[in-house]
């Protein structure tokens, strides 16, 4: 115990006179003598003894200088502890909390490394048809292929040149076997490593239906979204122009592909279906009917005594008049949601958005994904009803911009993806399912295991739903509405749908639109085509999804 | 007054030199040996797996040798040859330090020889040392530099005594670097003459730290008292205020002269913290933190290194693969390292043969720890560093007079605070200050400026010879005792 320099020791040595002699010649001078911080003794201050100090002080009274250094030592030591609280706090955020982050950065050098190096994981659709694979080259490194353009918008590519996009982006990390999960399951990962931590993705899309759907868009640019109303799977999501990414992870050919695609006016490189940002037209109505009905602004049976006699010349708002062009085939009639739905009614919708208010109508809208990127596989843009730098409520400008947001015209721009998510809810009663396009991690390591379905939210009741639904169904099986929808019946199979007409301005001809699902009772499968400068939705677009369900129905059957 | 200290003389000479068994000492010297064997052989066997990966050669003999077993035993040696020298003089020194200091330099040993030994050569005649042997060369001349301090200094009158001429001396090695300095990554740090090149700033610090000591100690009183106000700042009187705005003054010159950021952020954090001490007064602190950030803030609009540093601080990730190179990979290192770390000579993936962070050995080893040893590693560090500064707070705490009290403090806090600067410019607390990780950097002149720290510290620490004999009594009963058993 003697060998502790740090016991107490009899205040009496501290005081011993041979400290005082002006320096001190043998720091041990006085025997074993620590003890007295406090007591000064030096060449030119006064010693002061700590028991001592009042008496001998040349200055009155207690003194700061008088005080000894101990709580002072003690609150200087407690702060760098302190400051060393905050260090292991700034090591644990980085190798903790953002270590995740951290480790799957595309420059990071080890994901460089293991990219060079490792065989990223598999990609395939729903019946397990392969749709990206890696394979070696003659060098021993690393070369991704991918099936075929078609599914090019969806799983992406990655390059060594170029980085990565789409599925390839988003799992980036899982498919270099990178993603150690949480902190635990990684530590669990170093006791038991595993051959691989490499993941495959099984994704929800069906090959065949992708294929079909940009052979249907064929050289027009445009989008098709294609989706299990009850679970939220996407089973298409084609994009056109397509491009090659085999071509792009390919070093050799990488840069000419990429300066080709860059340069091309068509914008291959863009994802239509869920970055591509249309003026929606006429689909938009059905977001106004589902507002009008959640927020209770309308019933089913609500008509507009002013409507029919505005048809003729148009109905004015804040100056700006809304016209239609069905009044030959109405004559005069006073349509209710159903009527209005099948031929398409611009001015019941104006007055239904009117009824609404843009406040409301907005807050409905966000229920259905407007207003915000949709959380989903791949990014994805915000759809919105106004571009909302507007003065009145909900941010439009006036109610001319509501009137004509509320059948899809004015600021209003949409996602392929948010109008299939549309079309969806009608079909599921109501019910949202977040969209969803990986089914599964395969492999054995760490993190493999399905991913299960998930409802978003209830967006209105099932009772506002059907009358959404029979309004739908009258707007392609009806008598009036088929001239609106041609094409989109699928023979022996109940339809519902609807048809858009986007003006653009300009002479150009308008995007085509369509959204709808089938069976109308049960869905299965839920629909949204645009084709970009497509003319009426009733020309391009309602005959292509007609098809499109068509083969969806040959594949899987209606029951 | 005890009447039996005023009889007693007092003895000027150590009476009789008997060896004393430093039990503590041996058996925490004894874990760290250990944990540097197993952190060699780890090293050892993981840089023989990769080779075998890279050359595809089957791994015959799964060795465990450390890459250089003969370094890591000299060093191991050279610990327990302290030991053994302290044992012998008999001396009652402190009996933490020594294993602290020995494992922080044990580790920076391990990590200089897992480093690429081309980062830094040296030849002398034929013979050419790399990264790992010089380290281990200075590790040891600062072992003996330690312990020649710890049992030789026996007074403190040619510290306290010649106070200005050491502060005229650290501002003449200050003067002659930069006059007579090279230029290194933009700073002025690197003096040399003859064969011989070192940092000066590292001595400097030590220098510092006598310097304040005895000034504060001296005029403690009159700095204490309040004498002055100025709004809500209490100042003490004028004519003793000038040595600290002169400290002040030095330390943003030396940022200004030597573009040497971190030397100022650490004579200045030194500087506060001993006057707190002497003082206990917490408004010079703050008083003292507003002034330095001031001059900071006129330093960032002048200079664009000043500039550079703190952007980078601010958003590395604005230009990774640029200005924010080291740090976004240094961040990088840290959280590939996550909890448990990849294992000693295991991490830093090199880009394109390259290591992603240049100066890894002197300024982010923290980044290849962190990265090596996760964030455990880390943490007991930082334990290591603050158990040396609790040390070093207890011997002033102990200490005879204000003098040795605040020359104990400050050279501890040196270290903590050196320590705390560094890793804290690492992990992106801070903005990076280019100044070493003590006794775990590598370099010469941080590690002898450091040891001279510890020696002093250890020497203060003396609680004196053995005291005289126990009664004849009672060592009889304990020797009959020790028979029995």
């Amino acid at each position: 115990m003697s060998d502790d320099p740090m016991r107490p020791v009899p205040r009496a040595w501290a005081d011993d006179p041979a400290l005082d002699d002006g320096g001190l010649d043998d720091w041990t001078a006085a025997g074993a003598s620590p003890g007295a911080a406090g007591a000064g003794a030096g060449t030119a201050a006064p010693r002061l003894p700590r028991d001592a100090a009042d008496a001998r002080a040349p200055w009155p009274g207690p003194s700061r200088a008088a005080r000894p250094l101990g709580a002072n030592l003690v609150r200087t030591g407690l702060a760098l502890v302190v400051a060393f609280a905050v260090l292991a706090a700034g090591a644990g955020w980085w190798q903790v909390v953002d270590a995740q982050w951290l480790s799957t950065r595309p420059d990071n050098p080890s994901v460089v490394a293991a990219a060079r190096r490792t065989l990223r994981g598999p990609i395939v659709d729903r019946n397990g048809s392969w749709l990206a694979r890696s394979v070696r080259d003659q060098n021993g490194e690393a070369l991704r292929q991918y099936r075929d353009p078609s599914i090019s918008s969806v799983v992406g590519y990655a390059s060594l040149l170029y980085g990565t996009s789409g599925l390839e982006r988003t799992y980036n990390a899982q498919l270099l076997g990178l993603a150690t999960g949480d902190p635990l399951s990684g530590l669990a990962g170093k006791l038991f490593p595993s051959a691989s931590g490499v993941l495959g993705l099984q994704l929800s899309l069906d090959l065949r239906l992708q294929r079909a759907a940009v052979a249907g868009l064929g050289s027009d640019k445009g989008a098709v979204v294609m989706m299990d109303p009850t679970t939220g799977q996407i089973l298409a999501l084609a994009s056109t122009p397509t491009f090659n990414a085999s071509a792009i992870a390919d070093p050799s050919t990488a840069t000419t592909t990429m300066t080709a695609l860059q340069a091309d006016k068509g914008l291959p490189l863009l994802p239509r279906a869920t970055l591509g940002q249309y003026v929606p037209g006429s689909v938009l109505k059905i977001v106004t009917a589902i507002a009008g009905l959640d927020s209770g602004a309308i019933t089913p049976g609500t008509t507009y005594p002013q409507q029919p006699g505005a048809e003729a010349t148009g109905l004015l708002v804040d100056g700006f008049r809304i016209k239609d062009g069905h009044h030959p085939q109405t004559d005069g009639t006073a349509l209710d949601l159903i009527g209005a739905t099948e031929v398409s009614c611009n001015i019941w919708y104006a007055l239904t958005g009117l009824a609404i208010g843009g406040a409301r109508f907005v807050e409905e809208a966000a229920k259905l994904g407007f207003g915000q990127p949709i959380p989903f596989d791949l990014p994805t843009s915000a759809s919105r009803l106004t571009n909302g730098d507007g003065p009145a409520p909900g941010g439009f400008m006036d109610d001319a911009e509501l009137a004509s947001a509320a059948f899809g015209q004015g600021e209003t721009v949409v996602t392929p993806l948010q109008m299939a998510l549309v079309a969806s809810t009608v079909a599921d009663d109501g019910l949202l399912m977040r969209p969803q396009l990986v089914t599964a991690l395969t492999g054995s390591a760490p993190g493999a295991g399905t991913v299960a379905p998930q409802t978003w939210r209830r967006v209105m009741s099932a009772q506002d739903a059907a009358a959404i639904k029979a309004a739908m169904e009258q707007a392609v099986e009806g008598s009036l509405g088929r001239l609106f929808t041609t094409g989109a019946a699928v023979p022996g199979i109940p339809t519902a749908g609807k048809s858009g007409t986007a003006q653009l301005g300009g002479t150009g001809e308008p995007n085509s639109w369509f959204i709808g699902f089938a069976p109308v009772d049960h869905p299965k499968v839920a629909i949204a085509v645009v084709v970009e400068h497509g003319g009426r939705g009733g020309e391009r677009a309602a005959p292509l999804a007609g098809s499109l369900l068509k083969q969806y129905f040959a594949l899987y059957g209606a029951s | 007054m005890s009447a039996i200290a005023r009889v007693r003389p007092a003895p000027r000479r150590i009476p009789n030199i008997r060896p004393r068994m430093r039990r503590v000492e041996l058996g925490l010297l004894l874990v760290v040996a250990a944990a540097l064997v197993v952190g060699g052989a780890s090293l050892g066997a993981t840089e023989r797996w990769l080779r075998a990966q890279a050359t595809g050669e089957a791994i015959t003999a799964f060795g465990f040798a450390p890459p250089d077993p003969r370094g890591l035993g000299a060093y191991i040696l050279g610990l327990l040859a302290v030991h053994a020298a302290f044992v012998l003089a008999g001396r009652r020194t402190d009996q933490i330090l020594l294993p602290a200091i020995g494992m922080l330099g044990g580790i920076g040993l391990l990590l200089m020889q897992r480093l690429p030994q081309s980062l830094v050569t040296q030849s002398f005649g034929t013979l050419e040392l790399g990264l790992g042997e010089l380290q281990l060369v200075w590790l040891l001349i600062s072992l003996a530099v330690l312990a020649l301090l710890a049992l030789l200094v026996r007074s403190d009158r040619w510290l306290r005594a010649y106070k200005y001429t050491w502060a005229a001396a650290g501002i003449l090695l200050l003067a002659m670097t930069f006059v007579f300095g090279t230029d290194v990554n933009g700073a002025r740090l690197t003096l040399s003459i003859g064969p011989i090149s070192g940092q000066p700033s590292e001595l400097l610090k030590v220098i510092l730290v006598v310097f304040l000591a005895a000034y504060l100690s001296e005029n403690r009183p009159l700095l204490a008292e309040e004498s002055m106000r100025l709004g809500p700042l209490r100042l003490p009187p004028i004519p003793y205020l000038a040595p600290m705005v002169a400290m002040w003054a030095i330390a943003l010159g030396v940022v200004v002269v030597q573009r040497d950021l971190g030397a100022a952020l650490l004579f200045f954090a030194v500087f506060l913290a001993l006057l707190f001490v002497a003082t206990g007064r917490v408004s010079y602190v703050v008083g003292g933190m507003v002034l330095f950030l001031a001059g900071s803030w006129v330093l960032y609009q002048v200079f664009a290194h000043v500039q550079v540093r703190v952007d980078n601080w601010l958003d590395p990730f604005r230009d990774p693969l640029g200005q924010g190179f080291q740090t976004v990979q240094a961040l990088y290192a840290f959280g590939r390292g996550g909890l448990l770390g990849v294992g000693l000579g295991a991490g830093l993936p090199t880009i394109a043969g390259h290591l992603p962070v240049p100066a890894v050995h002197t300024d982010y080893p923290l980044a290849a720890l962190g990265e090596e040893l996760g964030l455990t590693g880390l943490l007991a560090i930082f334990g290591l560093y603050l158990v040396i500064v609790e040390r070093g707070l207890r011997i002033a705490a102990a200490a005879q007079d204000e003098f040795r009290a605040l020359l104990a403090a400050g050279l501890s806090l040196v270290i903590g605070v050196q320590a705390f600067i560094i890793a804290a410019g690492n992990l992106k607390l801070i903005p990076l200050t280019g100044i070493t990780l003590p006794f775990i950097s590598y370099g010469g002149s941080s590690l002898l400026a450091n040891a001279i720290a510890a020696g002093l510290l250890l020497a203060l620490s003396d609680a004196g010879a053995v005291p005289p004999p126990p009664p004849r009594a009672r060592r009889w009963r304990r020797r009959s005792r020790e028979e029995r058993a």
